[in-house]
C-alpha cells in the first residue's frame, strides 16, 4: 500500500485556481499522484482533509455509487473551511449557494433531472442538427470576414455554444453577452481576465461573495422569464423549467433559479473550452489537420479525444454517507473525496499513450462528461455541436497555426483555454 | 424459421443505445447478442447504469 498522506507541497496547488493556468504542470502533478499516492489524503491547512481520487476506476466507482458518495451534503467544489461556512451563512445552512442538479442526491436529483431529460436525449437533440449547422456556418463566415488572425477563444468558441444554448433556453440575442459574463464570474471567479470586476481574487471569501452576487443576478433576470413562461409557455427550455413539476409540485425558488443557472452556464462553457482546445491542438499539429481532411470519418473520434483531452469539468467533491472500502482504503462516513476527472482521463493504466492526443483512439471510454447518474445531461448536445463545427470548418482550412501563445484559465473547477490566437487561411 | 429482427435498447439515464446487431465489442459483447442474453451484471458503458435501466429504444 502506498503512502496515506500526500505532502502538502505536492497536493496543495490542486486547490489553487492559478495552478491550472499551467496545464503541463497540472498534468505532471496528477501523474505523480496517480503513481505515488493513488487514493491518498490531502491535509492542507485551512481545508478539511480530502481523499484525492486520481485513478480512473476509483473515480468511476465513486461517481457511480451516488447513494454512498453524496453530492449534496458538502460543497461540490474544493473550498476552504472559511468559505464553506460563508456558504452556509448565505444560504440558510446549506453547503452551497446554488442548488443545481450537480448539488443534489436521490431522490431529488432523479426527479429534477427528469424535468429536462427527454429534451436532451440523443434522438431529440439530433433534430437540432440543421439549425446548429446554420449557426456554425455563420461563425465560420465571421472568421472569413475577420481576416487571417484572431483570438479564436474570444471571437468564436466562447460565443457559438453560448448562442446555441441561449437560443434553446429561449433568451433574446441581446441577453447572451450577459449570460457569458455571469458564467465567467461564476466558473472563472479567480481568473484575473474573466472574474467579476472589482472582486479581490486573492481573498478566498470573495469566491463565495461572487457566487452569491451571481445567484442574485440570475434570480433578478430569470424571475421575469419564469413569470412570462408560466403565463404563456413556448417551445423552449425556459418554459419546460418554469413549468416543471417535481413529484407533482412546483420547484422551490432556489432550485428553479439554480436549474436556469446550470443550463445557462454549464450548457456552453464546457463545450466552448473543448472547441477552443481542439483548435489549439489542431493549430499545433498540421499533420492531424491533413489526416482529418483526407478522412472525415475520423471526426467523431477526434471529438471524443478533444473531450478526453480537455476535460473541462476538472474535479468535483463528494462526501461519504457511510463507511466504504475503496481500493483497499477505508473511507469513513463523513470523509470528503476530491475526484479528478482530468486525472482519470490521463490514467496510463486505462489509456494507451494517455499523454498523446489520438484522433483514432479506440476504445475511448473517457469520463469527460462524468459518470453515474450525474453524467452531463447535455452531453449529446455538446457532441453534436462539436461534430458539426469540425465537419464544417475542417474542409475549409487551407492553413492553420498558432499566432502566439495560448493561455488556460486560472480555474480549479471548470477550466478551459481563455486565449487561442490563431493564424489561418480558408480554401 | 423466421429471423427475429434486431432491437435497440436505450439507457434511461444517459441515452446510450445498445444495438443488438452491433453488440458492444469494446465491452466484450459480440455483434448479434440479444439484450436478454447480456449478463445481468452488465452496466451501461457510458454511465454505469444497471442493465435494468435500459428500455426498448423509441427513435
Amino acid at each position: 500500500m502506498s503512502n496515506l498522506v500526500i505532502p502538502n507541497e505536492l497536493v496543495a496547488p490542486l486547490f489553487v485556481p492559478s495552478t491550472f493556468a499551467n496545464r503541463a504542470s497540472v498534468e505532471g502533478m496528477l501523474a505523480r499522484l496517480r503513481k505515488d499516492y493513488p487514493l491518498s489524503k490531502a491535509e492542507v491547512p485551512g481545508y478539511d482533509p480530502h481523499w484525492i481520487v486520481t485513478k480512473y476506476n476509483d473515480v468511476r466507482e465513486v461517481s457511480r455509487l451516488d447513494d454512498i458518495f453524496h453530492s449534496g451534503d458538502r460543497s461540490k467544489t474544493v473550498v476552504s473551511q472559511v468559505a464553506e461556512q460563508m456558504m452556509r451563512d448565505y444560504s440558510g445552512g446549506q453547503p452551497h449557494i446554488f442548488r443545481t442538479l450537480v448539488h443534489m442526491d436521490k431522490p431529488d436529483h432523479t426527479a429534477y433531472r427528469d424535468v429536462t431529460k427527454d429534451t436532451f436525449m440523443p434522438q431529440n437533440i439530433a433534430k437540432l442538427e440543421g439549425s446548429i449547422r446554420e449557426t456554425v456556418r455563420r461563425y465560420i463566415e465571421k472568421m472569413e470576414k475577420f481576416g487571417n488572425e484572431m483570438d479564436f477563444a474570444t471571437e468564436i468558441s466562447m460565443l457559438l455554444p453560448l448562442e446555441v444554448i441561449c437560443t434553446l433556453i429561449g433568451l433574446p440575442k441581446e441577453d447572451h453577452p450577459m449570460m457569458l459574463r455571469l458564467t465567467q464570474w461564476f466558473l472563472s471567479y479567480a481568473d484575473p481576465d474573466l472574474c467579476r470586476p472589482g472582486s479581490n481574487i486573492t481573498d478566498p471569501e470573495q469566491q463565495i461573495k461572487t457566487w452569491q452576487i451571481v445567484y442574485d443576478e440570475f434570480k433578478n433576470y430569470y424571475g421575469a422569464v419564469i413569470k412570462d413562461r408560466q403565463g404563456c409557455p413556448r417551445h423552449d427550455i425556459a418554459s419546460i423549467i418554469a413549468n416543471g413539476k417535481v413529484n407533482g409540485c412546483p420547484m422551490d425558488e432556489r432550485s428553479m433559479i439554480s436549474y436556469f443557472v446550470i443550463a445557462s452556464t454549464a450548457g456552453h462553457d464546457t463545450t466552448a473550452a473543448t472547441i477552443a482546445n481542439g483548435m489549439w491542438t489542431l493549430a499545433k499539429d498540421p499533420e492531424l489537420l491533413t489526416r482529418l481532411q483526407a478522412d472525415p470519418s475520423l471526426i467523431p473520434g477526434f471529438v471524443e479525444e478533444c473531450i478526453r483531452w480537455t476535460c473541462p469539468a476538472v474535479a468535483f467533491v463528494r462526501s461519504a454517507a457511510q463507511d466504504y472500502e475503496l481500493s483497499g482504503r477505508q473511507i469513513k462516513k463523513g470523509d470528503l473525496l476530491y475526484i479528478s476527472y482530468l486525472s482519470a482521463n490521463r490514467d496510463e493504466e486505462i489509456f494507451e499513450d494517455a499523454h498523446v492526443f489520438k484522433a483514432d483512439r479506440k476504445p475511448n471510454r473517457h469520463i469527460g462528461f462524468s459518470y453515474g447518474s450525474h453524467i452531463c445531461v447535455g452531453q449529446h448536445l455538446a457532441r453534436l455541436e462539436l461534430r458539426v463545427f469540425w465537419e464544417e470548418i475542417i474542409p475549409r482550412l487551407k492553413t492553420l497555426s498558432m499566432a502566439g501563445e495560448g493561455k488556460w484559465q486560472d480555474s480549479e473547477f471548470v477550466c478551459g483555454p481563455k486565449y487561442v490566437p490563431i493564424r489561418y487561411e480558408f480554401n | 424459421m423466421s429471423h427475429q429482427e434486431y432491437k435497440k435498447w436505450q439507457c434511461a439515464t444517459c441515452g446510450e443505445i445498445y444495438d443488438e446487431e452491433l453488440g458492444a465489442p469494446d465491452e466484450g459483447i459480440a455483434p448479434g447478442t440479444r439484450f436478454e442474453d447480456i449478463p445481468d451484471t452488465w452496466m451501461c458503458p457510458n454511465c454505469g447504469a444497471s442493465k435494468s435501466d435500459f428500455a426498448i429504444y423509441v427513435g
